[in-house]
Protein backbone atom coordinates (compact mmCIF):
# COMPACT_ATOMS: atom_id res chain seq x y z
CA UNK A 1 0.00 0.00 0.00
CA UNK A 2 2.73 2.14 1.32
CA UNK A 3 5.15 1.63 -1.79
CA UNK A 4 2.31 3.38 -4.97
CA UNK A 5 2.62 6.18 -2.59
CA UNK A 6 6.19 6.03 -2.19
CA UNK A 7 6.40 6.25 -6.17
CA UNK A 8 4.11 8.84 -6.76
CA UNK A 9 6.08 11.42 -4.56
CA UNK A 10 9.51 10.37 -5.71
CA UNK A 11 8.16 10.47 -9.40
CA UNK A 12 6.66 14.56 -8.61
CA UNK A 13 10.62 14.71 -7.14
CA UNK A 14 11.55 13.46 -9.80
CA UNK A 15 10.02 15.30 -12.28
CA UNK A 16 10.78 18.42 -11.30
CA UNK A 17 14.61 17.89 -10.83
CA UNK A 18 14.33 16.55 -14.48
CA UNK A 19 12.26 19.94 -15.39
CA UNK A 20 15.52 22.30 -13.63
CA UNK A 21 17.81 20.08 -15.53
CA UNK A 22 16.68 20.70 -18.82
CA UNK A 23 18.03 24.42 -18.83
CA UNK A 24 16.36 26.05 -21.92
CA UNK A 25 17.45 29.26 -23.16
CA UNK A 26 14.47 31.52 -23.13
CA UNK A 27 16.27 34.40 -24.16
CA UNK A 28 17.58 32.81 -27.34
CA UNK A 29 16.42 34.58 -30.47
CA UNK A 30 14.84 31.66 -31.84
CA UNK A 31 12.38 31.94 -28.86
CA UNK A 32 12.16 35.40 -28.36
CA UNK A 33 10.35 35.46 -32.00
CA UNK A 34 8.71 31.97 -31.26
CA UNK A 35 6.86 33.84 -28.00
CA UNK A 36 6.44 37.50 -30.04
CA UNK A 37 4.78 35.03 -32.79
CA UNK A 38 2.38 33.35 -29.93
CA UNK A 39 1.66 36.47 -28.39
CA UNK A 40 0.98 38.69 -31.67
CA UNK A 41 -1.42 35.57 -32.77
CA UNK A 42 -2.80 36.27 -29.39
CA UNK A 43 -3.64 39.77 -30.20
CA UNK A 44 -1.45 40.57 -27.35
CA UNK A 45 0.31 43.19 -29.19
CA UNK A 46 1.91 45.43 -26.23
CA UNK A 47 3.62 42.50 -25.15
CA UNK A 48 4.39 41.21 -28.53
CA UNK A 49 5.92 44.52 -29.64
CA UNK A 50 8.60 44.72 -26.45
CA UNK A 51 9.47 41.07 -27.80
CA UNK A 52 9.86 41.96 -30.89
CA UNK A 53 11.89 45.15 -29.90
CA UNK A 54 14.40 42.98 -28.08
CA UNK A 55 14.80 41.39 -31.87
CA UNK A 56 16.09 44.67 -32.99
CA UNK A 57 20.17 42.86 -33.84
CA UNK A 58 17.42 40.75 -36.19
CA UNK A 59 18.76 43.63 -38.86
CA UNK A 60 17.04 43.61 -42.41
CA UNK A 61 14.50 40.85 -41.12
CA UNK A 62 11.63 42.60 -42.50
CA UNK A 63 8.81 40.04 -41.43
CA UNK A 64 10.01 41.23 -37.79
CA UNK A 65 9.98 44.96 -38.32
CA UNK A 66 6.59 44.88 -39.69
CA UNK A 67 5.03 42.75 -37.17
CA UNK A 68 6.34 45.28 -34.88
CA UNK A 69 5.26 48.05 -36.22
CA UNK A 70 1.50 46.40 -36.79
CA UNK A 71 1.59 45.90 -33.27
CA UNK A 72 2.14 49.38 -32.01
CA UNK A 73 -0.33 50.34 -34.91
CA UNK A 74 -3.07 48.18 -32.72
CA UNK A 75 -1.87 49.18 -29.20
CA UNK A 76 -2.39 52.80 -30.51
CA UNK A 77 1.52 54.37 -30.59
CA UNK A 78 1.71 55.42 -33.98
CA UNK A 79 4.52 57.35 -34.01
CA UNK A 80 6.62 54.30 -33.12
CA UNK A 81 4.31 52.22 -35.59
CA UNK A 82 5.33 54.90 -38.44
CA UNK A 83 8.82 54.47 -37.11
CA UNK A 84 9.02 50.72 -37.84
CA UNK A 85 6.86 50.91 -40.99
CA UNK A 86 9.48 53.65 -42.21
CA UNK A 87 12.42 50.86 -42.00
CA UNK A 88 11.25 48.92 -43.92
CA UNK A 89 13.16 48.28 -47.56
CA UNK A 90 11.79 49.07 -50.86
CA UNK A 91 13.49 45.86 -52.13
CA UNK A 92 11.14 44.15 -48.96
CA UNK A 93 7.66 42.26 -50.40
CA UNK A 94 5.66 44.47 -47.17
CA UNK A 95 7.43 47.80 -49.00
CA UNK A 96 3.92 48.40 -50.53
CA UNK A 97 2.26 47.02 -47.51
CA UNK A 98 4.28 49.38 -45.01
CA UNK A 99 3.40 52.53 -47.03
CA UNK A 100 -0.62 51.73 -46.64
CA UNK A 101 -0.05 50.93 -43.20
CA UNK A 102 1.91 53.90 -42.38
CA UNK A 103 -0.80 55.64 -44.22
CA UNK A 104 -3.27 54.38 -41.71
CA UNK A 105 -1.08 55.31 -38.69
CA UNK A 106 -0.93 59.08 -39.97
CA UNK A 107 -4.64 58.90 -40.26
CA UNK A 108 -5.22 57.55 -36.96
CA UNK A 109 -3.08 60.19 -35.33
CA UNK A 110 -5.07 62.97 -37.14
CA UNK A 111 -1.95 63.68 -39.22
CA UNK A 112 -3.61 63.91 -42.95
CA UNK A 113 -1.67 66.44 -43.99
CA UNK A 114 1.13 64.64 -43.83
CA UNK A 115 -0.62 61.74 -44.50
CA UNK A 116 -1.77 63.25 -47.97
CA UNK A 117 1.69 64.24 -48.84
CA UNK A 118 2.77 60.96 -48.19
CA UNK A 119 0.03 59.65 -50.24
CA UNK A 120 1.14 61.85 -53.28
CA UNK A 121 4.60 61.12 -52.93
CA UNK A 122 4.10 57.28 -53.07
CA UNK A 123 1.56 56.21 -54.75
CA UNK A 124 2.22 56.21 -58.05
CA UNK A 125 -1.49 54.93 -60.05
CA UNK A 126 0.00 51.51 -60.74
CA UNK A 127 0.53 50.88 -57.57
CA UNK A 128 -1.20 47.23 -56.46
CA UNK A 129 -2.61 48.78 -53.00
CA UNK A 130 -3.34 52.94 -54.53
CA UNK A 131 -6.94 51.78 -54.63
CA UNK A 132 -6.93 51.66 -50.64
CA UNK A 133 -4.89 54.29 -50.50
CA UNK A 134 -6.55 56.70 -52.37
CA UNK A 135 -10.24 56.00 -50.41
CA UNK A 136 -7.95 56.71 -47.03
CA UNK A 137 -6.76 60.08 -48.65
CA UNK A 138 -10.32 60.90 -50.31
CA UNK A 139 -11.92 60.19 -46.95
CA UNK A 140 -9.70 62.18 -45.11
CA UNK A 141 -11.29 65.26 -46.73
CA UNK A 142 -14.40 64.79 -45.28
CA UNK A 143 -12.75 64.69 -41.59
CA UNK A 144 -10.27 68.34 -42.05
CA UNK A 145 -11.63 71.72 -42.84
CA UNK A 146 -10.62 71.35 -46.36
CA UNK A 147 -12.26 72.19 -49.93
CA UNK A 148 -13.43 68.86 -51.26
CA UNK A 149 -12.92 68.06 -54.44
CA UNK A 150 -15.35 67.57 -57.13
CA UNK A 151 -18.61 65.13 -56.40
CA UNK A 152 -17.81 63.10 -59.04
CA UNK A 153 -13.91 62.53 -59.37
CA UNK A 154 -14.48 62.20 -54.77
CA UNK A 155 -16.69 59.10 -55.18
CA UNK A 156 -14.05 57.45 -57.72
CA UNK A 157 -12.33 55.27 -55.21
CA UNK A 158 -15.25 54.00 -53.23
CA UNK A 159 -17.37 50.69 -54.59
CA UNK A 160 -20.88 50.68 -55.57
CA UNK A 161 -22.01 49.84 -51.86
CA UNK A 162 -19.73 52.55 -50.15
CA UNK A 163 -20.82 55.41 -52.94
CA UNK A 164 -24.22 55.60 -51.56
CA UNK A 165 -22.92 56.81 -47.79
CA UNK A 166 -20.24 58.90 -49.03
CA UNK A 167 -22.02 60.49 -51.15
CA UNK A 168 -24.82 61.54 -48.25
CA UNK A 169 -21.24 62.67 -46.29
CA UNK A 170 -20.45 64.48 -49.42
CA UNK A 171 -23.64 66.34 -49.27
CA UNK A 172 -23.39 67.45 -45.49
CA UNK A 173 -19.64 68.04 -45.47
CA UNK A 174 -20.80 70.61 -48.38
CA UNK A 175 -24.15 71.90 -46.59
CA UNK A 176 -23.98 71.43 -43.12
CA UNK A 177 -27.41 71.73 -41.75
CA UNK A 178 -25.81 74.00 -38.87
CA UNK A 179 -28.22 76.69 -37.16
CA UNK A 180 -27.41 80.46 -37.30
CA UNK A 181 -26.94 81.32 -34.14
CA UNK A 182 -27.88 85.22 -35.18
CA UNK A 183 -31.17 84.27 -36.52
CA UNK A 184 -31.80 82.21 -33.34
CA UNK A 185 -30.16 85.39 -31.21
CA UNK A 186 -32.29 87.54 -33.27
CA UNK A 187 -35.71 85.21 -33.28
CA UNK A 188 -35.47 85.42 -29.39
CA UNK A 189 -34.79 89.18 -28.82
CA UNK A 190 -38.37 89.26 -30.77
CA UNK A 191 -40.05 86.93 -29.24
CA UNK A 192 -38.17 85.26 -25.95
CA UNK A 193 -37.70 81.43 -26.28
CA UNK A 194 -38.24 81.67 -30.09
CA UNK A 195 -34.38 80.84 -30.90
CA UNK A 196 -34.46 77.91 -28.46
CA UNK A 197 -37.24 76.36 -30.29
CA UNK A 198 -35.27 76.96 -33.41
CA UNK A 199 -32.28 75.00 -32.34
CA UNK A 200 -34.66 72.25 -31.21
CA UNK A 201 -34.98 72.94 -27.29
CA UNK A 202 -38.67 73.57 -27.68
CA UNK A 203 -39.54 73.09 -23.59
CA UNK A 204 -36.50 75.21 -22.79
CA UNK A 205 -37.92 77.90 -25.35
CA UNK A 206 -41.36 77.72 -23.37
CA UNK A 207 -39.84 77.78 -20.49
CA UNK A 208 -38.09 80.91 -21.45
CA UNK A 209 -41.38 82.67 -22.66
CA UNK A 210 -43.21 81.89 -19.29
CA UNK A 211 -40.19 83.20 -16.97
CA UNK A 212 -39.68 86.17 -18.80
CA UNK A 213 -43.49 86.48 -19.50
CA UNK A 214 -44.44 86.44 -15.79
CA UNK A 215 -41.84 88.51 -14.80
CA UNK A 216 -42.55 91.28 -17.27
CA UNK A 217 -46.12 91.20 -16.20
CA UNK A 218 -45.46 91.38 -12.55
CA UNK A 219 -43.23 94.73 -13.48
CA UNK A 220 -46.54 96.15 -15.35
CA UNK A 221 -48.48 94.44 -12.48
CA UNK A 222 -46.68 96.45 -10.13
CA UNK A 223 -46.67 99.85 -11.75
CA UNK A 224 -50.09 99.75 -12.53
CA UNK A 225 -50.76 99.18 -8.76
CA UNK A 226 -48.84 102.08 -7.66
CA UNK A 227 -45.87 99.89 -6.17
CA UNK A 228 -42.95 101.36 -8.06
CA UNK A 229 -40.16 99.48 -5.43
CA UNK A 230 -41.37 96.19 -6.44
CA UNK A 231 -41.86 97.32 -9.84
CA UNK A 232 -38.45 97.99 -10.87
CA UNK A 233 -37.32 94.74 -8.89
CA UNK A 234 -39.65 93.01 -11.20
CA UNK A 235 -38.24 95.07 -14.34
CA UNK A 236 -34.45 94.79 -13.44
CA UNK A 237 -35.13 90.77 -13.38
CA UNK A 238 -37.46 90.69 -16.21
CA UNK A 239 -34.87 92.74 -18.31
CA UNK A 240 -32.26 89.83 -16.57
CA UNK A 241 -33.72 87.06 -17.95
CA UNK A 242 -34.40 88.93 -21.05
CA UNK A 243 -31.24 89.33 -22.31
CA UNK A 244 -29.95 85.90 -20.60
CA UNK A 245 -32.95 84.28 -23.09
CA UNK A 246 -31.11 85.77 -26.19
CA UNK A 247 -27.87 84.91 -24.87
CA UNK A 248 -28.76 81.37 -24.22
CA UNK A 249 -30.54 80.98 -27.57
CA UNK A 250 -27.11 82.27 -29.22
CA UNK A 251 -25.46 79.56 -27.07
CA UNK A 252 -28.12 77.06 -27.95
CA UNK A 253 -27.37 77.34 -31.88
CA UNK A 254 -23.32 77.33 -31.50
CA UNK A 255 -24.36 73.82 -29.05
CA UNK A 256 -26.58 72.45 -31.49
CA UNK A 257 -24.48 72.73 -34.41
CA UNK A 258 -21.26 71.16 -31.78
CA UNK A 259 -23.96 68.08 -31.91
CA UNK A 260 -24.64 67.69 -35.28
CA UNK A 261 -20.81 67.76 -35.70
CA UNK A 262 -19.98 65.35 -33.56
CA UNK A 263 -22.95 63.30 -34.55
CA UNK A 264 -21.33 63.48 -38.26
CA UNK A 265 -18.22 62.36 -37.04
CA UNK A 266 -19.93 59.61 -35.45
CA UNK A 267 -21.11 58.45 -38.57
CA UNK A 268 -17.77 58.51 -40.25
CA UNK A 269 -16.06 56.25 -37.68
CA UNK A 270 -19.07 54.00 -38.10
CA UNK A 271 -18.66 54.08 -41.64
CA UNK A 272 -14.66 53.11 -41.24
CA UNK A 273 -15.26 50.24 -38.59
CA UNK A 274 -17.98 48.71 -40.58
CA UNK A 275 -16.02 48.89 -43.77
CA UNK A 276 -13.16 46.94 -42.71
CA UNK A 277 -10.61 50.09 -43.90
CA UNK A 278 -8.11 49.60 -40.80
CA UNK A 279 -8.72 45.66 -40.29
CA UNK A 280 -5.76 44.00 -41.45
CA UNK A 281 -5.61 41.48 -44.34
CA UNK A 282 -2.32 39.84 -43.23
CA UNK A 283 -2.34 35.86 -42.96
CA UNK A 284 0.81 36.03 -40.17
CA UNK A 285 -1.27 33.34 -37.86
CA UNK A 286 -2.95 30.84 -39.98
CA UNK B 1 -3.89 8.39 3.08
CA UNK B 2 -5.30 9.00 0.35
CA UNK B 3 -5.33 12.78 1.42
CA UNK B 4 -2.03 12.83 1.90
CA UNK B 5 -0.81 12.09 -1.74
CA UNK B 6 -3.33 14.63 -2.92
CA UNK B 7 -2.17 16.86 -0.88
CA UNK B 8 1.30 16.48 -2.07
CA UNK B 9 0.12 16.36 -5.73
CA UNK B 10 -2.03 19.48 -5.22
CA UNK B 11 1.27 21.15 -3.75
CA UNK B 12 3.48 19.87 -6.35
CA UNK B 13 0.97 21.00 -9.34
CA UNK B 14 1.12 24.29 -7.72
CA UNK B 15 5.04 24.64 -7.91
CA UNK B 16 4.84 23.57 -11.53
CA UNK B 17 2.47 26.08 -12.77
CA UNK B 18 3.22 28.67 -10.92
CA UNK B 19 3.86 31.82 -12.92
CA UNK B 20 7.36 33.34 -12.34
CA UNK B 21 5.93 36.57 -13.69
CA UNK B 22 4.81 37.91 -11.16
CA UNK B 23 6.80 40.80 -10.23
CA UNK B 24 5.55 42.38 -13.77
CA UNK B 25 2.00 41.66 -13.13
CA UNK B 26 2.28 42.96 -9.25
CA UNK B 27 -1.28 43.50 -7.41
CA UNK B 28 -2.85 46.69 -8.42
CA UNK B 29 -3.43 49.13 -4.93
CA UNK B 30 -7.27 49.68 -5.21
CA UNK B 31 -8.76 51.94 -2.59
CA UNK B 32 -11.98 50.34 -1.14
CA UNK B 33 -13.22 53.89 0.84
CA UNK B 34 -16.36 54.97 -0.30
CA UNK B 35 -16.38 58.21 -2.58
CA UNK B 36 -17.37 61.22 -0.95
CA UNK B 37 -20.07 62.14 -3.54
CA UNK B 38 -21.22 65.59 -1.54
CA UNK B 39 -20.84 68.90 -3.25
CA UNK B 40 -18.56 70.93 -0.79
CA UNK B 41 -18.53 74.67 -0.95
CA UNK B 42 -15.56 76.89 -0.98
CA UNK B 43 -16.09 79.61 1.03
CA UNK B 44 -12.63 81.29 0.39
CA UNK B 45 -12.04 84.78 -1.04
CA UNK B 46 -8.97 83.14 -2.78
CA UNK B 47 -8.02 84.10 -6.66
CA UNK B 48 -11.26 86.23 -6.58
CA UNK B 49 -10.95 89.66 -9.48
CA UNK B 50 -12.33 92.80 -7.58
CA UNK B 51 -15.79 92.19 -9.97
CA UNK B 52 -15.89 89.10 -8.49
CA UNK B 53 -15.89 90.47 -5.31
CA UNK B 54 -19.50 91.23 -4.88
CA UNK B 55 -20.98 87.92 -6.71
CA UNK B 56 -18.92 85.85 -4.33
CA UNK B 57 -20.22 87.74 -1.21
CA UNK B 58 -23.58 86.96 -3.08
CA UNK B 59 -23.12 83.54 -3.39
CA UNK B 60 -21.29 82.94 -0.07
CA UNK B 61 -24.71 84.73 1.78
CA UNK B 62 -26.76 82.19 -0.34
CA UNK B 63 -24.86 79.34 0.55
CA UNK B 64 -24.71 80.40 4.29
CA UNK B 65 -28.19 81.28 4.57
CA UNK B 66 -30.57 78.98 2.38
CA UNK B 67 -28.65 76.29 0.35
CA UNK B 68 -26.65 74.86 3.69
CA UNK B 69 -30.01 74.97 5.20
CA UNK B 70 -32.32 73.94 2.33
CA UNK B 71 -30.23 71.12 1.39
CA UNK B 72 -28.15 69.93 -2.25
CA UNK B 73 -30.83 70.20 -4.31
CA UNK B 74 -29.73 72.05 -7.71
CA UNK B 75 -30.18 69.27 -10.55
CA UNK B 76 -26.93 70.67 -12.50
CA UNK B 77 -23.35 70.43 -11.92
CA UNK B 78 -21.66 72.82 -11.32
CA UNK B 79 -24.55 73.96 -9.29
CA UNK B 80 -26.14 77.28 -10.49
CA UNK B 81 -24.06 79.62 -7.61
CA UNK B 82 -21.49 77.41 -8.91
CA UNK B 83 -22.27 78.11 -12.42
CA UNK B 84 -22.71 81.58 -11.65
CA UNK B 85 -19.14 82.16 -9.92
CA UNK B 86 -16.99 80.30 -12.57
CA UNK B 87 -18.74 82.23 -15.55
CA UNK B 88 -17.73 85.37 -13.91
CA UNK B 89 -14.25 84.17 -13.35
CA UNK B 90 -14.23 82.53 -17.06
CA UNK B 91 -15.81 85.92 -18.78
CA UNK B 92 -16.91 88.89 -17.38
CA UNK B 93 -19.35 90.13 -14.56
CA UNK B 94 -21.89 90.99 -17.73
CA UNK B 95 -21.56 87.98 -19.82
CA UNK B 96 -21.56 85.80 -16.42
CA UNK B 97 -24.53 87.28 -15.53
CA UNK B 98 -26.22 86.79 -18.78
CA UNK B 99 -25.01 82.97 -18.68
CA UNK B 100 -26.52 82.88 -15.56
CA UNK B 101 -30.10 84.09 -16.10
CA UNK B 102 -30.25 81.45 -18.69
CA UNK B 103 -28.92 78.69 -16.94
CA UNK B 104 -31.79 79.55 -14.15
CA UNK B 105 -33.94 79.36 -16.86
CA UNK B 106 -32.73 75.91 -17.74
CA UNK B 107 -33.03 75.11 -14.37
CA UNK B 108 -36.84 75.81 -14.52
CA UNK B 109 -37.32 73.04 -16.91
CA UNK B 110 -37.55 69.82 -15.80
CA UNK B 111 -38.73 68.37 -18.72
CA UNK B 112 -36.63 65.19 -19.96
CA UNK B 113 -33.49 66.51 -18.94
CA UNK B 114 -32.23 62.95 -19.04
CA UNK B 115 -32.41 63.20 -22.77
CA UNK B 116 -30.41 66.14 -23.08
CA UNK B 117 -27.78 66.48 -20.65
CA UNK B 118 -24.79 63.89 -19.02
CA UNK B 119 -24.39 63.00 -15.86
CA UNK B 120 -22.02 63.04 -13.46
CA UNK B 121 -20.95 60.29 -11.43
CA UNK B 122 -23.08 61.03 -8.48
CA UNK B 123 -26.24 61.48 -10.64
CA UNK B 124 -26.09 65.42 -11.07
CA UNK B 125 -26.62 66.79 -14.96
CA UNK B 126 -23.03 67.73 -16.29
CA UNK B 127 -23.86 71.08 -18.07
CA UNK B 128 -20.54 73.26 -17.78
CA UNK B 129 -19.96 76.53 -18.57
CA UNK B 130 -17.39 76.26 -21.47
CA UNK B 131 -20.84 75.14 -23.87
CA UNK B 132 -21.97 79.06 -22.88
CA UNK B 133 -18.82 81.51 -23.50
CA UNK B 134 -19.72 81.56 -27.24
CA UNK B 135 -16.61 80.72 -27.59
CA UNK B 136 -16.95 77.79 -30.46
CA UNK B 137 -13.46 76.02 -29.71
CA UNK B 138 -14.45 75.41 -26.01
CA UNK B 139 -17.48 73.60 -26.66
CA UNK B 140 -16.92 70.09 -26.15
CA UNK B 141 -20.18 68.50 -26.80
CA UNK B 142 -21.04 65.01 -24.93
CA UNK B 143 -23.93 62.93 -26.02
CA UNK B 144 -26.95 63.01 -23.17
CA UNK B 145 -26.10 59.15 -22.48
CA UNK B 146 -22.90 59.78 -21.15
CA UNK B 147 -21.90 59.40 -17.86
CA UNK B 148 -18.82 62.06 -16.90
CA UNK B 149 -16.38 61.36 -14.48
CA UNK B 150 -15.00 64.65 -12.94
Amino acid sequence: MKFPIYLCVLELFASILLAQEKQIDFNSEKNIKKFADYLFCDKDYLRAAEEYQKLNGYEGNDTIIFKTGLSYLFIGDYSTSIDNFSNISSLSPFYENSKLERMKAQFLMNDYFGMRSFYNNNFPEDDSLSDRANRLFTFSYLITEDRLPQKEKFLLPFNSIEKEKISSFYDWKNDPPYKSSALAGILSAIVPGSGKIYTGDISDGIFSFLVTGVFTFLAYDNFRAGHDTRAWIFTGLAAFFYGGNVYGSIAAAQIYNAKITFEFNKGLNVFLESNNYFVPVYEFCN
Amino acid sequence: MIKIVLIIISLFTITAIAQTDWVKWGKAEISYEKKDLIRHKDYSYHDISISGLAVKTLANAYWFFVSDLDGDNCPFSPTCSSFLLQSVKETNIVQGTLMFFDRFTRDYNFIERYNRYPRVEDGHYYDPISLYTLNVKKINYIPPSTVVKQ
